[in-house]
């Protein structure tokens, strides 16, 4: 096994990990950490995203040693406890999501998306969930989810 | 059950010695956008890992009139480089068509090439404008052009201690036209049926130095020679583009996978030289 340091939702953390351990089973085995799902485990679905030193990766092929030193942030990290996310109230109220499986990597990676584009277009937004898949709504609500979480923010 | 060793390469020379000390059980490690994949589908069990990720193989520079770029930059940091828009906007062009932003934050360049596949998207802009790869090896390093790379699907000439440490990429024509375009089964996340770039400097109002490339339809990306060959010192009239489509269909040798057929893909290589020509003619 080897060491591994690494910052989690802003808290510093010392696990160990094989040399096969990805992110995802770090952050779910290890740590305990539920939001980034287990879908696909090649990278297509995106329900394992999450933020790596504030960039959107895909967990599930990550390799846990690489991200020594490095800070990850979950859908449990985006706020304080108990506090709710603009982008989570959004899609709760627009019914951005069903099932709610693919919900945590839509949320992560719409963040990415408004941390760097905080007035996206409904194409700007498309193209960035193009690589996060969903069964049940169809995208429109997501789609207008972020758009109305971005309005929300701005005001 | 004994566990492999994980090194973190401080340069490329140290990663290629490694690779020289451990033998066949030992990968290189970048992204892990493949390799991950390999790893979590079990077709490949690593006895020891060599991450690439601090070895100073990250970025974009300019040298001359060629640009020089890091096998380890990510293929979103190429998309947003201002430096590639200017000067290889061709490459930028295909790499914002692939896969998605959270693969591109992670896959490298670097690692596209090595993987060898016959639909790497980096290839067809990469063989149109003429790059070539610095290879570091354990005794030494060396310069090839991409397009003596290639020698198979997932095979190439890097040798088992070699690793690509530098992508050269000569500056496009400030007068020449481009265009790039993936017939894929979606937009996103998707691997090529048939990708194709095309690259006509312009003289005088006639093409000098054009360069066809096209993905997924040959053991290894293709640079359609002969075709190319068609349209230097002519204007691009509706004949010379059906010559070189045609020319560049049959140069391809495409395979049926769950993708699509060959049948298809020959078909399609040939409408999408024409289409895209047509476009650069227009």
């Amino acid at each position: 096994m080897h060491t591994l340091e690494l910052t989690v939702n802003g808290q510093t953390c010392r696990v160990e990990v094989g040399l096969k351990t990805t992110l995802l089973e770090l952050l779910r085995d290890k740590l305990h950490i539920t939001s980034p799902k287990v879908g696909c485990n090649t990278g297509d679905c995106g329900t394992c995203s999450v933020l790596l030193d504030g960039v959107l990766v895909r967990s599930c092929i990550t390799n846990a040693l690489s991200v020594q030193g490095k800070s990850v942030t979950t859908l449990e990290g985006i706020t304080e406890p108990g506090d709710i996310h603009p982008l989570q109230k959004a899609f709760h109220e627009h019914y951005g999501s069903q099932c709610g499986f693919c919900t945590p990597g839509m949320i992560l990676a719409s963040k990415a998306l408004l941390d760097v584009n905080p007035s996206p277009t409904r194409d700007e937004v498309k193209e960035a969930l193009s690589g996060n898949l969903c069964r049940c709504t169809g995208y429109v609500k997501i789609i207008d989810s972020v758009l109305a979480a971005a309005d929300e923010m701005k005001s | 059950m004994a566990e492999g060793e994980f090194y973190r390469a401080a340069n490329p020379q140290e990663a290629a010695g490694l690779l020289a000390q451990h033998g066949g059980g030992a990968r290189v490690l970048a992204g892990g956008t493949d390799l991950m994949v390999a790893i979590n589908k079990r077709k490949f069990k690593p006895q020891v890992l060599i991450y690439l990720g601090d070895a100073g193989m990250s970025g974009i520079s300019q040298e001359g009139d060629a640009l020089l770029i890091g096998a380890a930059t990510p293929l979103n940091e190429i998309l947003a480089s201002p430096l590639v828009a200017d000067k290889a906007p061709l490459l930028a062009a295909a790499i914002k068509q692939m896969a998605s932003p959270a693969i591109r934050n992670a896959g490298t360049i670097g690692g596209n090439l090595a993987n060898a596949s016959p639909a790497a998207d980096t290839a067809t802009p990469l063989l149109v404008l003429g790059a070539s790869l610095k290879l570091v090896g354990a005794k030494g390093e060396r310069e090839v052009p991409l397009a003596e790379f290639f020698t198979g699907p997932g095979q190439s000439v890097l040798g088992a201690d070699e690793i690509i440490a530098q992508v050269k990429v000569p500056a496009q024509a400030a007068k020449a036209k481009w265009a790039y375009r993936k017939v894929g089964k979606r937009k996103a996340q998707s691997l090529s049926v048939v990708s194709v770039a095309v690259y006509c400097p312009l003289s005088g109002g006639k093409v000098s130095g054009a360069a066809i490339a096209l993905g997924a339809v040959a053991p290894t990306p293709l640079l359609a020679t002969e075709a190319a060959g068609l349209l230097n010192g002519k204007a691009l009239d509706e004949a010379t583009i059906a010559a070189a489509a045609k020319a560049a269909a049959g140069a391809t040798s495409p395979i049926d996978d769950a993708r699509g057929t060959a049948w298809y893909r020959k078909r399609a290589s040939e409408a999408v030289v024409k289409q895209l020509l047509t476009e650069l003619a227009g």
